[in-house]
């Protein structure tokens, strides 16, 4: 009888959390047909089931999480219906009964996680030892999970017990995914032992949701590990709002509006052109230059900040950024984003001038070498031609990685940004 | 307790037992007044005369025979070949003499000899004279095979032998002759068919028995102190009866074992220990089993290539280096 295995949805995954249940024990199951929600450190994800039968059993209920190739239901003829909250005791099969909707990205070659393939697996036959194959059965781990370091490929104890490990000491997942150009490797870093927060009565404790694991440990990593520096500048929007209200007053129905934040993207990527060591990573003594400009944009998103992805923005309309970026956000904030939707990004956009700020500094998100802060645009009278007028100035920050990045170049990075902005003509082409 | 070579074991041993028991009586080829090839008969033939040390003509087919027929009649001999390689000559005597007529004969008589005998090469003795062919005993049933590492051991399983019932080939190891140990003075035994963990470890092991068994611990114990590898040796002692129960239970221990052992690989008793392996703790294989032996050709006298062909600590440590697992257990 098939069993529903957690699936690996991305190659950072080490486990999910059901957060809904669309079949229940006793319902039928087309096949292809989604049977569950599941959180993973990036996204929302649905599951779909492989084979088609009745639910019979749900092995992990909503809100608890499991590591990828546990079996977290179970699919058969309806003869053995459970009720759902039954533990996950059952022996797990050989096939793995699910199907992902969205596409899970390629395995990352950087990244420490096992991949799921390469095992030694031909014509279906996973070279494994018996103790591995022991171990594996009493553990319900599924061996297709598993790079076997044997000989051929061979699965042994000591891929066992890696797993096993891992399974243990990783309480969040992996490093996020690398940009696609070049994957780099984020080092796994020893946070200093941490005084335990001493709790009163009243206080209330919440665990952290995936996302907020990986959020809380990567952004731990970039601020342990890459010395940041900040640079900031005024930028003069008056001009370019005077333009985007005209390009938006001309939109009509169901066209997209174009916001400040269209604007910055597409002045950002078009400065990446013309500064590529900013469109870069760091990794062990090399520089990594990538070639694709992909915008990260941060999405403020219930409990917690998602960073979708505007691939290609140098190369894009604005009328397009606007378009992706408006879907992205809406997709961030339905939870619906895949992987495909967050990997990738060679810089990042934080952008709380919505919400008044004067000025702020973001934190990089490795391994991408700099993000851009954004405050608010307040009117401000400046002096010109010696005499006080009223514009509509920015401030903007940039934080940046000192490792191999230097302030003047950010600080030439920053004036093409601001020279793009202040001339808005330039964004159009 | 003494620090004693395994020559002075086994010839305290001797008498010990000609002492104890009168039936008990040695044969074989200059052991009585050129005091044995190996001096392990040095000074018996002053001490108890020439009935109960007893020089034969040069001719093993009969004077093993001849100790067939003693033992059938109630002595116990002891029977001296000066090597392995000529109990070629009397194996129908052993095959179908020494092993059979107990059982043949409706448990009339029973077989109270031993064969003792060196094996082994490293000596320059040549193609002829330095085979290890404990597999051609092994595989019969109604003998006991017994293959002692150590001086103490040599002690204890030698009483066994001589207080044994059945034919026994006691096989002694030309290098192992002047190895010293530790060795109890007091009058004990070691059951047959009892192997001895002589080392504990964690990540793999070896099961070794005779010379190999001794080279296996000094490997082991090398490693423990390079704190590479945890080794866990199983000396077998006894190749018949052979003691499955320690040899599965180390292996189900460690996951990984390599039989260590100078005969020829094919058909050797590596063959037979890898087979009781997967028959008996398949489950808790981690890897294939690994047999080191010999090259299998005659062995050649010129030293260079007596040395590339005969297996060693050389050989042990490259296979282990290939099987150990890479976390180590502790």
């Amino acid at each position: 009888m098939p069993d529903v295995n957690m699936p690996r949805l991305s190659d950072t995954m080490e486990e999910g959390t059901i957060t809904r249940w669309l079949k229940q024990p006793g319902d039928k199951v087309k096949k292809g047909e989604v049977v569950a929600e599941v959180e993973t450190d990036k996204a929302n994800m649905e599951i779909e089931s492989f084979s088609a039968g009745i639910l019979e059993q749900i092995l992990v209920v909503e809100g608890e999480t499991a590591p990828i190739g546990q079996p977290i239901a179970i699919i058969g003829t309806g003869a053995n219906v459970q009720q759902a909250g039954a533990k996950a005791a059952a022996t797990p099969q050989a096939q793995q009964a699910v199907a992902v909707t969205a596409a899970a990205p390629e395995p990352a070659s950087a990244t420490s996680t096992p991949a799921p393939v390469s095992n030694g697996n031909q014509n279906g036959l996973i070279k494994s030892s018996p103790l591995a194959r022991r171990m594996a059965e009493e553990h319900g781990i599924e061996l297709t999970q598993l790079k076997g370091s044997g000989p051929g490929g061979r699965i042994v104890r000591d891929d066992i017990e890696d797993y096993l490990e891992q399974q243990r000491t990783m309480t969040a997942p992996a490093p996020a995914a690398a940009p696609t150009p070049a994957p780099v490797a984020v080092p796994a870093v020893k946070a200093a032992t941490p005084t335990p927060v001493a709790l009163a009565e009243d206080d209330e404790v919440v665990s952290l949701s995936s996302m907020q694991k990986t959020i809380a440990r990567r952004l731990t990593e970039s601020k342990q590990l890459v010395p940041h520096f900040y640079i900031g500048n005024d930028i003069d929007l008056t001009d370019a709002l005077g333009m985007r209200q005209k390009l938006n007053a001309s939109v009509g129905e169901g066209g997209v509006k174009i916001s400040v934040n269209d604007l910055i993207v597409k002045a950002c990527a078009l400065a990446l052109e013309k500064f590529p060591e900013v469109n870069s990573s760091y990794r062990d003594g090399q520089f990594i230059l990538h070639k694709h400009i992909n915008i990260g944009i941060a999405v403020d998103v219930p409990g917690g900040l998602l960073v979708p992805v505007i691939r290609d923005a140098n190369l894009k309309g604005l009328r397009t950024l606007a378009r992706e970026a408006k879907a992205l956000i809406a997709k961030a904030q339905a939870g619906k984003l895949t992987p495909t939707d967050l990997d990738g990004g060679t810089f990042s956009i934080s952008n709380l001038g919505m919400m008044d700020v004067s000025d702020f500094n973001a934190v990089i998100n490795p391994p991408q070498s700099a993000i851009l802060a954004v405050a608010a645009s307040r009117k401000t009278f400046v002096p010109v031609d010696n005499q006080p007028v009223l514009r509509d100035i920015m401030h903007v920050t940039l934080s940046a990685d000192h490792r191999i990045l230097y302030g003047a170049t950010v600080a030439r990075y920053l004036q093409e940004v601001k020279r793009l902005l202040q001339n808005i003509y330039l964004l159009l082409g | 307790m003494a620090e004693i070579s395994f020559r002075q074991a086994l010839n305290e041993t001797l008498r010990d037992e000609l002492t104890r028991d009168e039936n008990v009586f040695l044969m074989g080829e200059e052991i009585g007044v050129f005091e044995g090839s190996y001096k392990i008969t040095a000074g018996l033939l002053k001490e108890f005369g020439p009935k109960r040390v007893v020089d034969t003509p040069i001719a093993e087919n009969g004077f093993v025979g001849m100790a067939v027929g003693a033992a059938m009649l109630g002595l116990r001999p002891v029977v001296e070949i000066m090597t392995f390689n000529f109990i070629v000559l009397a194996m129908d005597e052993i095959l179908n003499h020494a092993a059979k007529i107990h059982y043949m004969f409706g448990g009339q008589t029973p077989i109270p000899m031993v064969i003792r005998t060196p094996g082994g090469g490293g000596q320059q003795l040549s193609a002829t004279h330095s085979q290890n062919l404990e597999t051609w005993f092994a595989h019969i049933p109604g003998l006991h095979v017994v293959a002692p590492s150590n001086p103490a051991d040599a002690k204890g399983m030698l009483k066994t032998a001589i207080r044994n019932n059945n034919p026994v080939i006691f096989i002694e190891h030309l290098g192992l002759y002047n190895t010293k140990g530790d060795v109890p003075e007091e009058d004990y035994t070691i059951p047959f068919g009892k192997a001895k963990i002589a080392r504990e470890g964690t990540d793999l092991t070896v099961i070794s028995y005779s010379r190999m068994a001794s080279l296996a611990l000094e490997v082991a114990n090398r490693l423990e102190q390079e704190n590479k590898w945890s080794i866990e040796v199983v000396d077998l002692r006894s190749l018949r009866p052979l003691d499955k129960e320690t040899i599965v239970n180390s292996v189900k221990k460690t996951g990984r074992a390599i039989v260590f052992e100078e005969d020829w690989r094919s058909y050797g008793i590596g063959a037979e220990i890898a087979a009781t392996i997967q028959e008996e703790a398949f489950d808790y294989l981690d890897a294939p089993v690994k047999r080191v032996a010999n090259v299998e050709v005659p062995l050649p006298y010129s030293k260079p290539l007596e040395t590339a062909a005969l297996t060693g600590a050389r050989q042990l440590l490259e296979a282990i280096d290939e099987l150990a697992p890479r976390r180590r257990r502790r």
